[in-house]
């Protein structure tokens, strides 16, 4: 026939520097069986191929493959004795002559399946008398040796008669596939191979399993060459084979891979010159053709990289640890029993000289026993009869069921990564850098026990996120001041800036463009980013070692649970293993408007406003912060510039600008900020809202908001603002309360009215603020005509920078309100997760509230209203009036507001500048949708005495793990800013503040406290693990 | 005290033996002494075992996704001698191909005759535990 010979195969690739790269293949049907021969021998490699076999022709179940085979079930393999040798000479035949095709298959009886190949003229397989039998099934050894014996003989004269070579590869050197010492599989190893010779077979290859330690296993492979030279035949050719890792193996791709290249580079370091690959499913299931052809090509590769690395020099020494002395005494120990090497095998045995440990079969001895050390070793921690005994005390702690769990899947987690920590921040905007931050302030503390890599991810700019991406434009202002702005969690020292000791936002500007930073200068949202940018890299500067950062540019579209971890489907096709992650994945994209002449809300640097015409009128819906964006860009963004003219400010267009149509329910924009006069740091201390008020309220059952929380705000800001009056009366700070009085407001149900006696005596301003009157001044009011409408707008405009000039400490309006922004952490720890009745949360507070302290207490910088005046004067813009709504008639959309006579207006396009809310329910994004479905995020329900479902995703108090479907904390998730807003208030914060810390960076601390300590917990490997198994 | 007497088993199709090691590794931790059969432990070979033990329980172990099948069989062949059917017999592992094994799979193996089915190697030590009649099972040596 001329089959090609294995081992001349292996020679000749051996004198080219060329690994034999083999896999284990077996298909049921002879088409596909041939079909995966062929696709093997025409990889451009050095390949060896395989005919894996079923495990019923394995233990002779032979009824059982026949009906497998008759019914059309799945088989594991290929039926070679069912199929008849005829088809396995016609399957083989088609590679044959161009590489060589060995039968592998496991059984403890091979005498049916080497008769079979026989016939078939197929001479080359593999097994063992001790190999096939102890580790696997029941068959006595003493029945195994026998019918190994007969087998082999049978093989190797009918490989004669037919003018061939029989060839044997033992199995020896795999035993259980992991956790025994080198010496005893070399030792095994040998003496199979002592066997085969004995029994007639003129070329056996002799293996060895790829364990946990390279030097380890490269000694071993050395001294398994040694001792066969020494021991078997001269006239016995023979080669070293190497199986790739055969215990639990890693479940990730990338895993897979590492650890069949390492064994390829083993192979070589250790003069093996065949590789059996294992791919990069196999831990999941049956290898395809394509999986095998990959592992295959990829083990290649690394067997050629190891050739060149190695140089034509021998392989450099490993120092001997006594692997082949040790072999060596266990197989001239057996050898004694009889000059028969079946014999001596089952007398070996008998007597523990041989004994596998952790093996269950009725024949082993099972008294050794083995560890693997920490320098991964592995090492006798038992040795029973044998003749050897331990060599090192540390291994001889005993094995334990939770140290055997580990041991047994060291490898797997290693490759995998899990020895690595792995963090995971989902979104790399200010909530994301803000826990980045903290994590590396805590690792410059306190490095790392092992490695650990973090890996910060956002599909638009990792630092900055999508909001405050560098690249937007300039125009696009910061609502908070510089001075106020910080992303390091700690005041600038006079070390290098990095985490916990930094610069805050003013302070880096000023180091570059002093004319115009300041800590009272809004910076634009481009500026913040870049200084972000500046914040990341001081943090990765700043890691300990150990500790890599890495940015992926890329989006995350689902999760899932991996074992402990959680697996990162990433857009760009990669996949991440994290044991804990943050999402901090900011506002939600809007959906695309199905109507062309409708541009859906999102963040004015997103809106694409390039194909507005100077021609069109634009309306624009919504006076809030967006509004303004929307309006620098289609003014200042289109070539206009502001002229300051005699005290006004005055608009030189260009000409390129739309007209513009803008309106809202209330019919007023957003009110300016009171000229910034606190210094950046600042506490507010306040007297009667007070944290413990707000304690002792939440001590008690859920509450409403106007009844029992509004009035001590209300009352807070009446003292701010009287104070204010005194201050400006007196030139110095006079406190309006006395102790007592102050006692006297704490202890009245009605605090208000404390306050307003008090304030009335000293003749100052008394009335109890009305929000919603100073929110919605033109509510219930009717204007005759739009110019009438403008001009009261104006008139209010003009009253907002009067008092916004007087300031927010001096300005008593303005100071007052701004005790919103001042007790709004107290707010929230009154408010979040259920501390208001569902109704009074839902009407009270989210309805009510919110927008009220939106449109008075967070404003944008006051040139944005005098810009705002100007446009008006200019023609530019045009305020349609309150209720302002749009609908659309047969020739377009008509804008108008029913409080204004005359107001109907026809737009062009309508703008939405309204930041929609994140909701859960109808989210699109497909890494919220997909944890949603899994039950992981959940929507937030208040059910303090009702139902109010909200669509914040419902998380812990802090440190902020979702609540799952079944209502338990996830803890390896955190949840932290935007998407939780409705069970927490006002997430909406894209920057910490210098000075004490607040919730910004306590939030931030909570997580990244969390996930550093449950890393450094003990590895869990308590739990019954499938994957134990051979 | 006396130590609870264990008989660890697979069943006859499965030959993985990591997790019968394992498992009695874990028994033995918690003061048990266990009879290891192996694995593809021929269901005559568990009832003999049974009758030449008398343990106060069999635990069955199977990863090879057969175990549902294979052990309500088993359970059919000691249901025949009084003897074996009176030891109380638990089975875990992973017991279905697909992995988690559903409430009717699980009321199938209870109604064979298994005491529990359990996904735990915790739940193992406690009900062995409740079992051989005591509170909970000393760790070896304490």
């Amino acid at each position: 026939m001329g089959y090609v010979d294995l081992s001349s195969y292996v020679r000749r690739a051996a004198t080219q520097r060329e690994l034999v790269v083999q896999p284990r293949m077996g298909m049921a049907r002879p088409e596909e069986m041939r079909a995966g021969l062929l696709a093997v021998r025409d990889l451009p490699a050095w390949t060896a191929g395989t005919m894996t076999l079923d495990s019923y022709t394995r233990v002779g179940d032979l009824r059982g493959a026949r009906a497998a085979l008759d019914s059309g079930a799945a088989l594991n393999g290929y039926p070679l004795v069912s199929h008849g040798a005829g088809v396995a000479a016609a399957v083989a035949g088609a590679v044959g002559e161009d590489i060589p095709v060995q039968v592998r298959h496991g059984s403890s009886d091979p005498r049916t399946i080497f008769a079979t190949m026989a016939e078939a003229g197929l001479f080359c397989s593999e097994g063992g008398p001790v190999s096939y039998c102890l580790p696997y099934g029941r068959t006595p050894l003493p029945a195994s040796v026998a019918a190994w014996a007969e087998g082999s003989e049978a093989l190797a004269a009918a490989a004669h008669a037919a003018g061939e070579v029989a060839h044997l590869e033992t199995f020896g050197g795999c035993l259980l596939g992991q956790m025994c010492p080198p010496s005893l599989l070399v030792a095994i190893s040998v003496l199979e191979g002592l066997f085969f010779a004995q029994h007639g077979v003129a070329s056996v290859s002799l293996s060895y399993a790829q364990q946990t330690s390279h030097e380890q296993d490269v000694e071993a492979l050395r001294a398994l060459s040694a001792l066969a030279a020494e021991l078997l035949p001269r006239e016995v050719s023979r080669h070293v084979v190497l199986y790739t890792y055969m215990g639990v193996y890693p479940t990730t791709v990338r895993g897979a891979q590492r650890l069949l290249a390492r064994s390829a580079a083993l192979a070589v370091a250790g003069g093996a010159q065949r590789l059996i690959v294992k791919t990069e499913v196999e831990a999941t299931r049956i290898p395809s053709v394509e999986d095998n052809l990959r592992a295959l090509t990829l083990a290649a590769e690394a067997g050629r990289a190891a050739y060149a690395g190695q140089g034509v020099d021998p392989a450099p020494e490993v120092g001997s640890t006594g692997i082949l002395e040790e072999a060596r005494t266990l197989v001239l120990a057996t050898l004694s029993e009889s000059g028969d090497v079946g014999e001596a095998l089952q007398r070996a045995f008998a007597k523990g000289l041989l004994d596998v440990p952790f093996c269950l079969h009725a024949d082993n001895a099972g008294q050794s026993r083995s560890a693997i050390a920490d320098d991964g070793r592995i090492e006798w921690v038992r040795t029973g009869r044998m003749p050897i005994v331990p060599q090192r005390r540390a291994a001889s702690r005993g094995v334990t069921s939770t140290g055997l769990l580990a041991m047994l899947q060291q490898t797997a987690r290693h490759e995998d990564g899990y020895d690595v920590g792995s963090l995971a921040i989902v979104g790399g905007g200010p909530r994301g850098l803000s826990v980045l931050e903290r994590l590396a302030a805590r690792l410059q503390e306190e490095p790392p026990g092992s490695g650990l890599d973090i890996s910060l991810l956002d599909d638009v700019a990792v630092g900055s996120g999508r909001i405050w991406r560098p690249d937007q434009s300039e125009l696009l202002l910061m609502n908070t001041v510089a001075g106020e702005v910080t992303m390091f969690s700690g005041p600038a020292d006079d070390g290098p800036a990095r985490p916990g000791a930094g610069p805050s936002l003013a302070e880096w500007w000023s180091t570059f463009d002093p004319e115009r930073a300041g800590p009272d200068a809004f910076a634009s949202r481009a500026l913040y980013g870049r200084y972000l940018g500046f914040v990341l890299d001081r943090i990765e500067d700043a890691l300990p070692e150990g500790v890599r950062l890495h940015r992926r540019h890329t989006r995350v579209l689902g999760m899932s649970r991996h074992g402990e971890r959680w697996r990162l489907e990433c857009a760009d096709g990669e996949e991440l293993y994290a044991d804990r992650v943050a999402l901090c994945t900011g506002h939600p994209r809007p959906a695309p408007s199905a109507e062309p002449d409708r541009v859906p809300a999102d963040s004015a640097a997103d809106l694409d406003l390039s194909a507005v015409r100077p021609d069109q009128v634009v309306g624009v819906l919504g006076l809030g912060l967006t509004f303004y964006d929307t309006l620098a860009l289609l003014t200042e963004g289109r070539g206009g510039r502001y002229v300051e003219d005699g005290g006004t400010l005055r608009y030189v267009a260009s000409g390129q600008e739309p007209l513009i149509v803008a309106g809202s329910r209330s019919g007023v924009p957003l009110r300016a900020r009171g000229v910034n006069q606190k210094p950046a740091v600042h506490g507010y201390v306040p007297r009667v809202f007070t944290a413990e008020r707000v304690a002792a309220l939440r001590a008690g059952p859920a509450v409403t908001f106007r009844g029992d929380v509004l009035p001590w705000v209300l009352a807070e800001i009446m003292i701010v603002r009287a104070e204010a009056e005194l201050r400006l009366a007196h030139g110095r700070p006079v406190a309006l309360l006395t102790p007592a009085e102050l006692a006297a407001v704490n202890r009245d149900p009605d605090p208000c009215r404390v306050v307003q006696e008090v304030s009335r005596r000293h003749g100052l301003t008394d009335e109890v603020p009305d929000l919603e009157a100073m929110a919605q001044p033109f509510r219930g009011v009717g204007f005759a005509s739009p110019a009438d409408y403008t001009a009261a707008l104006l008139d209010l405009v003009a009253e907002d920078l009067a008092l916004s000039a007087q300031g927010n400490a001096d300005g008593p309006t303005k100071a007052g309100l701004d005790v919103l922004r001042d007790v709004r952490q107290l707010v929230r720890d009154a408010v979040d997760h259920g501390g208001l009745t569902a109704a009074a949360h839902e009407h009270e507070f989210v309805r009510w509230f919110e927008p009220l302290v939106s449109a008075l207490a967070a404003g944008p910088p006051r040139d944005r209203l005098r810009q705002l005046v100007a446009l008006v004067d200019a023609g530019v813009v045009r305020l349609l009036g309150p209720g302002f709504s749009v609908e659309r008639d047969e020739h377009g959309l008509v804008a108008s507001s029913p409080a204004v006579a005359g107001s109907r207006t026809r737009i062009d396009v309508l703008l939405d500048a309204r930041i929609p809310a994140p909701d859960l329910r109808s989210s699109r994004d497909p890494l919220h949708r997909g944890l949603a479905a899994a039950g992981v995020l959940t929507p937030w329900v208040n059910r303090s005495a009702g139902d109010f479902l909200t669509g914040a995703v419902a998380v812990t108090a802090t440190p902020f793990h979702p609540v799952d479907a079944a209502g338990d904390p996830v803890r390896s998730l955190h949840v932290l800013g935007i998407p939780t807003e409705g069970c927490r208030w006002f997430m909406q914060v894209g920057s910490g503040r210098p000075g004490p810390w607040g919730s910004f960076v306590k939030d931030a601390d909570a997580i990244a406290s969390t996930m550093l300590t449950a890393l450094a917990a003990p590895a869990h490997t308590d739990r019954y693990d499938e994957r134990v198994a051979l | 005290m006396n130590r609870p007497l264990v008989v660890l088993s697979s069943v006859s199709s499965d030959s993985h033996t990591w997790n019968l090691v394992y498992l009695q590794l874990l028994l033995e931790e918690h003061g048990c002494t266990v009879v290891n059969l192996g694995a593809t432990t021929p269901d005559d070979l568990v009832a003999d075992a049974l009758r030449e033990h008398r343990p106060d329980a069999l635990v069955i172990s199977s990863v090879n996704g057969h175990g549902a099948i294979d052990g309500a069989r088993v359970m059919r062949h000691l249901a025949a001698d009084p003897v074996t059917a009176s030891v109380p017999a638990v089975i875990g592992g992973k017991l279905g191909v697909a992995g988690e094994l559903g409430l009717d799979a699980e009321a199938a193996l209870l109604a064979a005759g298994f005491h529990a089915v359990l996904s735990d190697p915790v739940q193992l030590v406690s009900t062995i535990a409740a079992l051989a009649g005591q509170r909970r099972l000393e760790p070896a040596g304490a």
